[in-house]
């Protein structure tokens, strides 16, 4: 890879880290399989990543450093139960310590079979965004062990501060160490729950990378990769699965317009205005692949592959003028019969103004806003104020911007609807 | 981000193994392919025959000349597009590419040519 010779300090450190990102996952579930004890398999595969930080520099970066990272694990692994069997003398550990020791002795180095990896890693990601877990727990949980992300990073990620991160990552592993929980992919009528959970989780991580809820930086496109490389992965390891598709296919098209999504200062720029030439044409082409793929395999449309059908009508337009409007609020009519919520009803809203005109938009709007469940939710005054203004009145649109822009918690956001506020007062002079 | 690696493979070397070693070392690569999908990064891929055609127009007109070119020392043998984060992780991808053996392999990270 990098002969040791060249490489200085810095650049064996940037090496180790990407190898630590390439292997992480991997070498985590691999080892959970033995030990049994994902927080523990954790800490073993931490413990060879320093290994490696004290031994790479010096010695260059092995042929196979995954397989280097798994052995140096497996031993530490041993000495680990030796240690508790001698403390404890539990019937368990010995049980675990055979089989490991059957693994590093037998089948040592030999590579295994690529799909017990994959049933390792579906495993992991089941545990990762187990249902015993908060969303906040699995969402840490699942960066730090599916994306080999450091508690840093995800710290950073989310705007929390790094102690808080840790602790949640620590309170998660003992929950599931103390529940026993089994390394194992759900079968059955459970598989539908713990299916739902985690692409509750990947999207959830997505979602904060593409439009982060605070802060100065429009998204974080980080959790953005990391969010849909776990899906693409979850795609491949549960092939048959529609929703898994439609996650997948739903990420790829809003990755798509990632480049368009900023103007030259970081600002946004709204879809309907984005210069649909800078968006990612391959990504679009894979997501209606995997929109078709879900759509095949489904007997009725579940929210995923619906989004993900209403994100096609966008990405298949070639101008904004172009878009099917009416499809969409066909498909908005159905995301709210299957996954009802107010969030939907006020993109419906909004399809119904683009398809029927704003005053239809505004009439379900309306219902909203005297429902009052979206109360603090920002979107409402700013979609309310956009169809207000479409009617030409810019008095009552802009007090919707103006309150708006004082509920969003992105700065850039903020300023967008401000300098919106400010352009009603001029239709209100015009 | 997004990594371009180029298979940069010796003129001429394909011609220099029998059918089926050629066929083994496509494997090898079919199985590298593979690996990358399964671990989520790969997004796009293909290998690539040797005959070739280079096409300019110049003042309007076009001119073709079949290859292989005699004064290229190497050929472009293949591709794979990666999705990763960083130039760091898509050589370690690189290096686990068997044709790293045998070849090059370029690393090129993909985006607008002015800049």
């Amino acid at each position: 890879m990098v002969s040791s010779v060249a490489m200085t300090a810095t650049d064996a450190h940037r090496t180790i880290d990407a190898v630590w990102r390439i292997e992480s996952a991997r070498l985590i579930a691999g080892l959970t399989r033995v030990v049994r004890d994902v927080g523990l398999a954790e800490e073993l595969a931490q413990d060879a990543l320093v290994r490696a930080l004290e031994e790479w520099p010096r010695s260059g970066i092995p042929d196979n450093p995954g397989a280097w990272l798994m052995a140096t694990a497996k031993n530490r692994g041993i000495d680990h139960l030796r240690h508790e069997r001698m403390r404890a003398a539990k019937h368990e550990a010995l049980g675990h310590e055979l089989e490991m020791e059957q693994h590093t002795n037998g089948a040592r180095l030999e590579a295994k079979a690529d799909d017990e990896i994959g049933d390792d890693l579906l495993r992991l990601i089941f545990i990762a965004c187990h249902p015993l877990l908060s969303t906040e727990a699995r969402t840490a949980l699942t960066l730090r062990l599916l994306a080999g992300l450091t508690t840093e990073e995800i710290a950073r990620a989310f705007l929390v501060p790094e102690p808080t991160i840790a602790q949640r990552i620590v309170r998660a592993k003992r929950t599931l160490s103390d529940a026993h929980v089994p390394f194992e992919i759900p079968r059955g009528k459970e598989l539908a729950g713990r299916l739902s959970s985690v692409l509750e989780v990947i999207y959830l991580v997505f979602n904060e990378g593409y439009s982060a809820t605070a802060g100065e930086d429009w998204m974080r496109p980080a959790l953005c990769e990391e969010a849909l490389r776990i899906g693409r992965i979850l795609a491949e390891l549960a092939p048959l699965e529609p929703e898994v598709h439609g996650l997948v296919a739903l990420m790829e098209i809003q990755a798509s317009r990632i480049r368009a999504r900023t103007g030259p200062n970081g600002e946004p720029v709204l879809l309907m205005d984005q210069n649909r030439a800078n968006w990612d044409r391959l990504l679009i082409h894979r997501g209606l692949l995997a929109l078709a793929r879900g759509a095949a395999l489904a007997e009725t449309r579940g929210p995923y592959l619906l989004q993900a059908a209403i994100a096609a009508c966008h990405a298949r337009a070639p101008t904004p003028e172009d878009t099917d409007w009416v499809q969409i609020t066909a498909l908005y009519d159905e995301l709210a019969r299957s996954a009802p919520s107010p969030v939907v009803e006020l993109n419906r809203a909004v399809a119904v103004a683009m398809a029927y005109g704003p005053a239809a938009g505004l009439e379900l709007a309306n219902r909203l806003q005297a429902e009052g469940s979206l109360r603090s939710y920002h979107l409402l005054p700013s979609v309310r104020g956009d169809l207000l203004a479409r009617l030409g009145r810019y008095e009552e649109a802009r007090g919707e911007f103006e309150r708006a822009a004082t509920l969003t918690q992105n700065a850039r956001e903020s300023r967008l609807l401000l300098q919106r506020a400010a352009a009603c007062k001029q239709g209100e002079m015009s | 981000m997004q990594y371009m690696l180029l298979i940069v493979e010796p003129q001429g070397q394909r011609r220099t193994r029998t059918p089926e070693e050629g066929r083994a070392v496509y494997g090898q690569m079919l199985a590298y392919n593979e690996s990358l999908k399964a671990r989520g990064v790969l997004l796009e891929s293909n290998s690539l025959r040797e005959k070739s055609a280079r096409l300019e127009v110049r003042d309007g007109r076009r001119s073709v000349t079949d290859g292989p070119f005699a004064e290229a020392k190497e050929l472009i043998g293949g591709f794979f597009l990666l999705d990763c984060p960083s130039r760091e992780q898509a050589l370690g991808y690189a290096a686990e590419c068997p044709a790293a053996a045998w070849a090059a392999i370029e690393v090129r990270e993909v985006g607008p040519c002015y800049e």
